[in-house]
C-alpha cells in the first residue's frame, strides 16, 4: 500500500502501480476474505455442513430429476457428471452475486483508507475458493463411490481451476467497476445469472444444444470451463479443448477490460459510493 | 488569489529534506447525478446522457507540511476540509494539480474500518490493522500494547457486536494509533471515549508527533486546534484563505463568519417562521448585532456567557401585536433553541418610526458555530421581518461534546 508515500497527479493509476499495490495488497485480500467466508458460516446451524451441502443438493437434485424424467446418456454417471459441472458453475455464480456489489458495500472502508479498489472483488474471489475446495473434494470422495474411476486425467482439476478463477476474476471486476457507476448492474447480474445457467452445459452435455442454441453455448465463456471440469472425471464433449480455448480468450480480454476500467477509475471510486 | 503565510511559528520550519506532504494548484470536482445512471437505459440509448452537476468542493490549493510539525484545517461545513483530507489519505484524486504524501499515511478518520460484529475483538485487530497496512508480524508484536490501550483485555474474545460504543472506539482507535504513520490524519476525533480515555487520546498523538510524524487535524473544535497546532489553513468555499500561525487563523475564520456573504446558508436554514406566511413591506432589518458580556459587539463567546442580540427594525405599516422570536441554530441546521415573546405584550409599531429590540441570553452552548436568528411576526404569525443568520462562535470546555452545556459532574460514591 502507501508505505513509501504516494503521488496524485490526474485520476488515473498507471496499471504498474496498480498491479504493484494489489500485489503488496495480498495479506488484506487474504484476511478479509477469511474474514467474509468465517462470517458467512460461523452463525449459521451446522455452519460449513451448509458450504457443503448447498452445491451437493442442488446436484443431487438435479441429478434425480434428470435421470428419473428425461434420459440423457452421457457415457458415465450422471450425477457425476452434473456434479463436476456444478463445482465451477456454483464458484462462479456464487462468488459473482456478491463480488458486482462488493465495491459498493465495501464503501464504509473504501472512503477512509486507500487500497486498490480491486481488492474488493478479489476477496471474494478468494473467499469462495473454500466452498469450491469443498465442494472438489466431494465431487472426489463422490466419483469412485459411483463408479467413475480417478487417474491422471484428474489432475486436470488443477488446470480448470486456474481457468474459473482467472474468468470469475475477471467478470467480477468489470461487473464490480460498472456498478459504482451503473446501479443497476446488481438486478442486471441476477437476471443474468439466471439465463447463463440453462446457456451452460451443466446438466447436459453440450451436443444437445443445437443451431442458434449451440452456437451461443460454444461462445458461452463457461462453457470451456465446465467441461475441462468433465475432462477431469470423465462426460467430456470430445472438443473440450477447442472450448477450453474459448473461455481462454474470454479470460484475456475480460481481465483486460478490467485493466482498463480500473486503471482509470481506480481512485476515484469513492467519489460515487 | 495570494494567500498571506506566517511560517515563523512553526518548530519544523528549520526541518531538512522535501515537505513530507505537498500540494500543487490541487483542485477536486465532483459530479453529481441527477438520477442514477443505468446500465439498461444507456445500452439500449435510450437517453443518451444523465443530467448532471459538477461542483469544485477544493480549487487552487497550494501547501506544504513539514515532517514533525501539527497542522489544522478549519473552515464551516462544505468548505471542502473533508475533501482534502481524503487527497491527503489518497482516497481520492484531485482533478487538477498533484499532491505528493512521501510517507506512510495513517487516516485517524478510519477508527474501526472493517470491524465486523460477528467477529471477536481479536479478530478484528487483525482485520483492522491489515487494512490499516500492518503487517500480520507487526500486529503480533503490538497485539498486547492494543489490548491494553483499548482497556478491553477481558472482552477481547468476545464478538465486537457485544461491545458497548464506548469500547468499539477505543479499540479501533488502539489499533489506528499503532500503524506508526508519518502522517496521521484526524478528523474529529477528540470527541470519542470518556474524558480519561480523550486525555490518553491526546497524549498518544503527541507522542506520535514527537517521534517526528505530522499531524494533520480537521476540526470544528477551535480549541482544540489551538492547543495542538503550530499551523493551520482556513478553508472557504474551496479556497484556501489562510495558512499561518494558529492564532491569526482562527481570527480569520471568524472574520469569515461574521461576513454574512453566503446567499445559499440563509436560503437553507429553517429558523423560527421558515414554514410561516411572509409579509414583506411592513418592517425591515435596519442591523443586527451580537453584544457580549462585556458590551462589545463580537462573534466569539464563551460557553455559559450572558449575551445580547440587538436588532433594531424600521417599521413601514403600522402592527398592532408585534411578537419577537428567536431561534438558534447548530451548524449542522439542527435547531438548538426558539422562543418567541407571545406572552409578553409588546408595544404597538407605528409607521415611520424605528424600533430597536434587545434579546438577552445565556450561551448554554458547547463549542462549535451557530446562528441565531431574530424574526418579528404579527398575531396572525406572518412574518414580517428576519434578520439573516448572525454566526456566532462559542469556545467550550474542550472535553465536552454535543450541542447543550449541561454542566455534567462525575462523582463516586464508595459503599
Amino acid at each position: 500500500m502507501s508505505a513509501a508515500g504516494f503521488q496524485l497527479e490526474g485520476e488515473r493509476t498507471p496499471l504498474r502501480e496498480l498491479i504493484a499495490d494489489l500485489w503488496a495488497s495480498r495479506p488484506l485480500i487474504a484476511i478479509l476474505a477469511r474474514k467474509d467466508f468465517y462470517v458467512r458460516y460461523r452463525r449459521a446451524a451446522f455452519g460449513l455442513t451448509w458450504a457443503v451441502g448447498l452445491p451437493l443438493l442442488q446436484a443431487v437434485i438435479i441429478a434425480v430429476v434428470f435421470s428419473r424424467v428425461v434420459h440423457i446418456h452421457v457415457g458415465t454417471s450422471f450425477a457425476v457428471f452434473v456434479l463436476a459441472g456444478m463445482v465451477g458453475w456454483s464458484y462462479f455464480s456464487t462468488t459473482l452475486a456478491t463480488a458486482a456489489t462488493s465495491i459498493v458495500d465495501g464503501s464504509t472502508m473504501s472512503t477512509r483508507v486507500y487500497f486498490p479498489r480491486a481488492v474488493l472483488p478479489l476477496v471474494q474471489v478468494v473467499a469462495n475458493l473454500y466452498g469450491f475446495a469443498i465442494a472438489v473434494v466431494v465431487l472426489l470422495v463422490l466419483a469412485p463411490l459411483l463408479g467413475v474411476g480417478l487417474g491422471a486425467r484428474t489432475l486436470l482439476l488443477l488446470p480448470a481451476t486456474v481457468v474459473l478463477v482467472v474468468l470469475t476474476s475477471g467478470v467480477c471486476l468489470v461487473a464490480a467497476a460498472l456498478h459504482v457507476y451503473f446501479r443497476d448492474v446488481r438486478y442486471l447480474v441476477t437476471a443474468a445469472t439466471l439465463g447463463w445457467f440453462y446457456l451452460t452445459p451443466v446438466f447436459y452435455p453440450r451436443r444437445l444444444a443445437s443451431g442458434v442454441l449451440g452456437w451461443v453455448v460454444d461462445i458461452n465463456p463457461l462453457t470451456g470451463v465446465v467441461e475441462l471440469f468433465r475432462a477431469a472425471t470423465g462426460g467430456a464433449d470430445p472438443h473440450w479443448a477447442a472450448l477450453v480455448t474459448v473461455s481462454l480468450g474470454w479470460s484475456v480480454a475480460l481481465v483486460g477490460l478490467a485493466a482498463v476500467l480500473h486503471t482509470r477509475y481506480n481512485r476515484v471510486f469513492s467519489d460515487l459510493l | 488569489m495570494t494567500v498571506p503565510t506566517a511560517d515563523r511559528a512553526s518548530p519544523a520550519a528549520s526541518a531538512g529534506g522535501p515537505p513530507i506532504v505537498e500540494l500543487t494548484g490541487v483542485g477536486k470536482r465532483y459530479v453529481k447525478y441527477d438520477d442514477a445512471p443505468m446500465l439498461v437505459t444507456a445500452a439500449l440509448r435510450l437517453r443518451t446522457r444523465t443530467r448532471r452537476s459538477t461542483l469544485w468542493a477544493v480549487r487552487n490549493v497550494d501547501l506544504s507540511l513539514r515532517r514533525g510539525e501539527c497542522f489544522g484545517v478549519i473552515g464551516r461545513n462544505g468548505s471542502g476540509k473533508t475533501t482534502m483530507l481524503g487527497m491527503l489519505a489518497g482516497v481520492t484524486a484531485p482533478t487538477e494539480g498533484r499532491v505528493t504524501v512521501r510517507g506512510r499515511v495513517a487516516p485517524l478518520i478510519s477508527v474501526g474500518v472493517g470491524f465486523h460484529p460477528e467477529l471477536t475483538g481479536r479478530e478484528n485487530v487483525y482485520v483492522n490493522g491489515t487494512v490499516l497496512g500492518l503487517t500480520r508480524r507487526q500486529i503480533d508484536a503490538r497485539f498486547d500494547e492494543i489490548v491494553d490501550f483499548a482497556e478491553i483485555s477481558r472482552f477481547i474474545d468476545t464478538p465486537v457486536k457485544f461491545y458497548s460504543s464506548g469500547m468499539f472506539v477505543r479499540l479501533g482507535f488502539a489499533v489506528a494509533v499503532q500503524a506508526e504513520p508519518d502522517v496521521l490524519l484526524i478528523d474529529e476525533i477528540l470527541a470519542v471515549g470518556d474524558l480519561g480515555f480523550q486525555v490518553k487520546c491526546f497524549e498518544r498523538m503527541m507522542a506520535i508527533r514527537d517521534s517526528g510524524a505530522t499531524i494533520v487535524v480537521v476540526s470544528h473544535n477551535l480549541n482544540a486546534v489551538r492547543q495542538m497546532c503550530d499551523r493551520t489553513a482556513v478553508l472557504h468555499n474551496g479556497v484556501l484563505r489562510f495558512v499561518g500561525e494558529t492564532a491569526e487563523a482562527i481570527s480569520v475564520f471568524h472574520d469569515i463568519l461574521a461576513l454574512q456573504d453566503e446567499p445559499d446558508f440563509a436560503a437553507t436554514q429553517s429558523g423560527p417562521g421558515a414554514a410561516l406566511p411572509h409579509s414583506p413591506g411592513v418592517a425591515r432589518v435596519e442591523s443586527a448585532e451580537l453584544i457580549g458580556a462585556d458590551g462589545q459587539v463580537t462573534r466569539h463567546v464563551r460557553s455559559g456567557e450572558r449575551v445580547k442580540l440587538r436588532v433594531t427594525v424600521g417599521v413601514l405599516a403600522d402592527v398592532e401585536h408585534p411578537i419577537v422570536g428567536l431561534g438558534v441554530l447548530s451548524e449542522e441546521g439542527t435547531g438548538v433553541y426558539s422562543d418567541a415573546s407571545h406572552d409578553l405584550r409588546m408595544p404597538p409599531l407605528r409607521a415611520g418610526t424605528t424600533v430597536t429590540y434587545e434579546i438577552g441570553m445565556v450561551v448554554a452552548l458547547l463549542t462549535g458555530t451557530y446562528t441565531a436568528a431574530v424574526s418579528l411576526t404579527d398575531a396572525g404569525r406572518t412574518v414580517l421581518a428576519t434578520t439573516a443568520p448572525l454566526a456566532f462562535f462559542v469556545s467550550g470546555r474542550p472535553t465536552a461534546a454535543g450541542v447543550a452545556e449541561l454542566e455534567a459532574t462525575f462523582g463516586v460514591e464508595q459503599p
